[in-house]
């Protein structure tokens, strides 16, 4: 599959609490190019999450219209959204939401059952997911028998395991030491450039903003403004 | 279903110490309630096995049982008129068959002979063994003029001192010594549970000259309802029934049994869905984050609702199993044969409680739909949970 840009117009989302409106996004505009890799920074509370959840079909626009691929997001019946997800994106969440009694393998195997396909084929499709996150020898290890980052790199191979078109990872480094969280980012620039996956990742700290091609700043409900990355291409060159 | 039975099953093992508590209540419902199925199934079948439509039982008019009727000689001649009853083959004689019926006390061999219970005593003629067509002699029959007795198969298997060559003292005062030459099956009926005799010889050692019953083996079913109304108006005057009618009056305090049994395993049923339920409730709040990634990357409520389903199924079933295992167990420890008693003949009747595979089947299906009505409410809170509220928890 290609990858997919993202278009969002005019994007109000607004929540309820005790009958009170609390607006999270207000006429938000964004366009992420397919094969783009985008940060996304913000005060905490600012609607990052909320905004991700939009783009991955996990939650619907009050008002405006979200585009991702050839898919338009705020028309579809939640239903049509689940498959989807299912068949278009990956997320990759801050605490990893592994199966803790399921190996690696079984979690990397856990979205290709959804589908008709044959044993030997989902085996070969996990065995690909694990090498190209560097996990393939720890294929029968419990979530519990792995490190923070081992356990990402797991959580990372089950959102590519299907081969989406876009990556959504809500601070995916948030839980990682500095080391550990660079491999990841260079885990997912690997993915960007090598794969030309669209990646959206939410993030507070700036160095890993820095390893995408372009950081978008989310407050007051909108994106205020946005700096191109430009050491990025040697970042990525160099790993 | 997309999750895979091995997901279910190591979340089953993770929650040992709760999945181990919830298989034990379900464990002891379910050897319960295959124990009693298999009770009610055996005594169904023991009392179908006496309902040979060929026969009638003929008692004395205004009693129940043959324990407190009484018909003299005079009144058994009478029966000689009655129309449709088949003749034996060779003689040409009716097979009216006149029987005494007394009741005795044995030591029971479920005690070590602690306790003494009734045995039923039928004393018949040769004529009897054509009547009652499915009795089959296991080794000699009694001889006639002999002190000899033959014993139904299940009554030696419940009382002491009924083996061939074995002693028993019966007659008013137990004075009269009767030796067991024979064994008999009956199929599994009732009289299974009897010690018969020479009727003449049983008469002289309880000082009596007439009998408490008669059967008569008709030519055609069909003409029973004729031949109970000849029995009933003059100048016969006694009352007959249809013998698998005469078994189901005896037995009519197993349906008040069956009544309190069935009450019992549906409190019991109940308690074990609640424990089902209970158990996939606490599981299902504790995955609330790993159902919300697992709707996230494409999994739809009736997946989830099936998984839970699924879980509570697999607990039940092993549960199940257990049940039947531990019935099976018990049944090989205290023994396969119940006795209980006729309402009003309190006479042991024993029958054998078998765990046959369709018993099994039956208890293994019914604690299924136990586990599945037990899951079906937290099942379904599980398939609605709020994807995003669930993620965002810490
Ligand atoms: N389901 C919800 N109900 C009510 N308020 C919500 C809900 N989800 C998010 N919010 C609110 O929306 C705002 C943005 O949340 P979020 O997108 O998680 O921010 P961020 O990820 O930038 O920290 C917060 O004020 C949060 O409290
Ligand atoms: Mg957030």
């Amino acid at each position: 599959m290609g990858a997919a840009g993202i278009v969002l117009r005019d994007v109000h989302k607004a929540y309820f609490k005790d009958r009170l409106e609390i607006p999270v996004l207000a006429g938000l505009n964004l366009e992420i190019a397919p094969g783009e890799f985008a940060a996304l920074m913000g005060p905490s509370g600012s609607g990052k999450s909320t905004l991700l959840h939009l783009i991955g079909g996990l939650d619907t626009p009050t008002r405006g219209s979200v585009r991702v691929g050839d898919s338009q997001l705020e028309s579809m019946s939640e239903s049509a959204l689940t498959a989807w997800r299912s068949r278009h994106v990956g997320f990759i969440f801050q605490m990893y939401h592994l199966v803790p009694v399921l190996t690696a393998a079984q979690n990397v195997e856990l979205p290709l059952l959804l589908f008709r396909m044959a044993s030997s084929e989902r085996k070969r499709r996990v065995q690909t997911a694990l090498s190209i996150v560097g996990l393939g020898d720890r294929t029968d290890h419990r979530p519990n028998q792995l490190s923070g980052g081992q356990e990402q790199r797991v959580a990372i191979a089950r959102a590519i395991v299907t081969d989406p078109d876009v990556l959504l990872a809500d601070e995916p480094t948030g839980d990682l030491d500095a080391r550990t969280s660079e491999e990841i980012l260079n885990l997912l620039n690997a993915l960007n450039t090598e794969f030309g996956k669209t990646i959206v990742m939410v993030t507070h700290d700036p160095r890993a903003a820095g390893h995408a091609g372009r950081t978008l700043h989310l407050d007051k409900g909108v994106l205020d403004r946005e700096e191109v990355n430009t050491r990025r291409a040697a970042t990525a060159s160099a790993s | 279903m997309a999750l895979p039975i091995r997901y279910h099953w190591r979340n089953l093992l993770v929650r040992r110490t709760t999945s181990a508590l919830t298989i034990l209540v379900v464990t002891a419902v379910v050897g319960t309630l295959t124990w009693i199925l298999g009770f009610f199934l055996a005594l169904q079948s023991s009392l179908s096995v006496a309902g040979d439509a060929h026969k009638l039982l003929i008692i004395q008019r205004g009693t129940t049982s043959e324990t407190n009727s009484a018909i003299s000689p005079e009144e058994f001649n009478r029966l000689a008129q009655l129309a449709g009853v088949a003749r034996d083959p060779e003689s040409g004689e009716p097979l009216i068959s006149p029987e005494l019926y007394w009741q005795t006390q044995l030591p029971r061999l479920r005690d070590g002979g602690a306790t003494r219970a009734n045995v039923a005593l039928r004393g018949v003629t040769l004529r009897a063994f054509e009547v009652h067509r499915n009795i089959r002699l296991l080794g000699e029959r009694f001889s006639v003029g002999e002190p000899q007795v033959i014993v139904g198969r299940a009554a030696a298997a419940q009382f002491a001192g009924l083996a061939v060559g074995d002693v028993i003292r019966i007659g008013v005062g137990e004075s009269r010594e009767f030796r067991v030459v024979g064994h008999f099956d009956a199929g599994g009926g009732p009289m299974e549970s009897e010690i018969w005799m020479y009727l003449p010889a049983m008469q002289s050692a309880y000082l009596r000259n007439g009998y408490s019953s008669v059967s008569v083996r008709l030519e055609d079913p069909a003409s029973a309802p004729a031949a109970i109304e000849q029995v009933r108006s003059a100048p016969i005057e006694l009352s007959a029934e249809r013998e698998a009618d005469y078994w189901r009056n005896q037995t009519s305090n197993v349906r008040f049994y069956q009544a309190v049994c069935f009450v019992l395993v549906a409190i019991m049923s109940l308690a074990a869905a609640f424990a089902l339920a209970n158990t996939m409730y606490a599981s299902v709040a504790g995955r609330a984050r790993e159902i919300a990634m697992l709707r996230t990357i494409g999994y739809r409520p009736h997946h989830i609702l099936l998984g839970f389903v699924m879980e509570s199924v697999l607990l039940s079933l092993i549960g199940g199993l257990l049940g039947c295992v531990a019935c099976a167990a018990y049944l090989e420890l205290v023994g396969s044969t119940k006795d209980m008693f006729g309402s009003s003949t309190f006479t042991t009747m024993a029958f054998d409680i078998r765990l046959t595979p369709l018993l099994v089947g039956w208890s293994l299906a019914s604690v299924a739909v136990i586990g599945v009505i037990g899951a079906l409410p937290p099942a379904w809170r599980a398939a609605r949970t709020h994807v995003l509220t669930a993620l965002r928890e810490p």
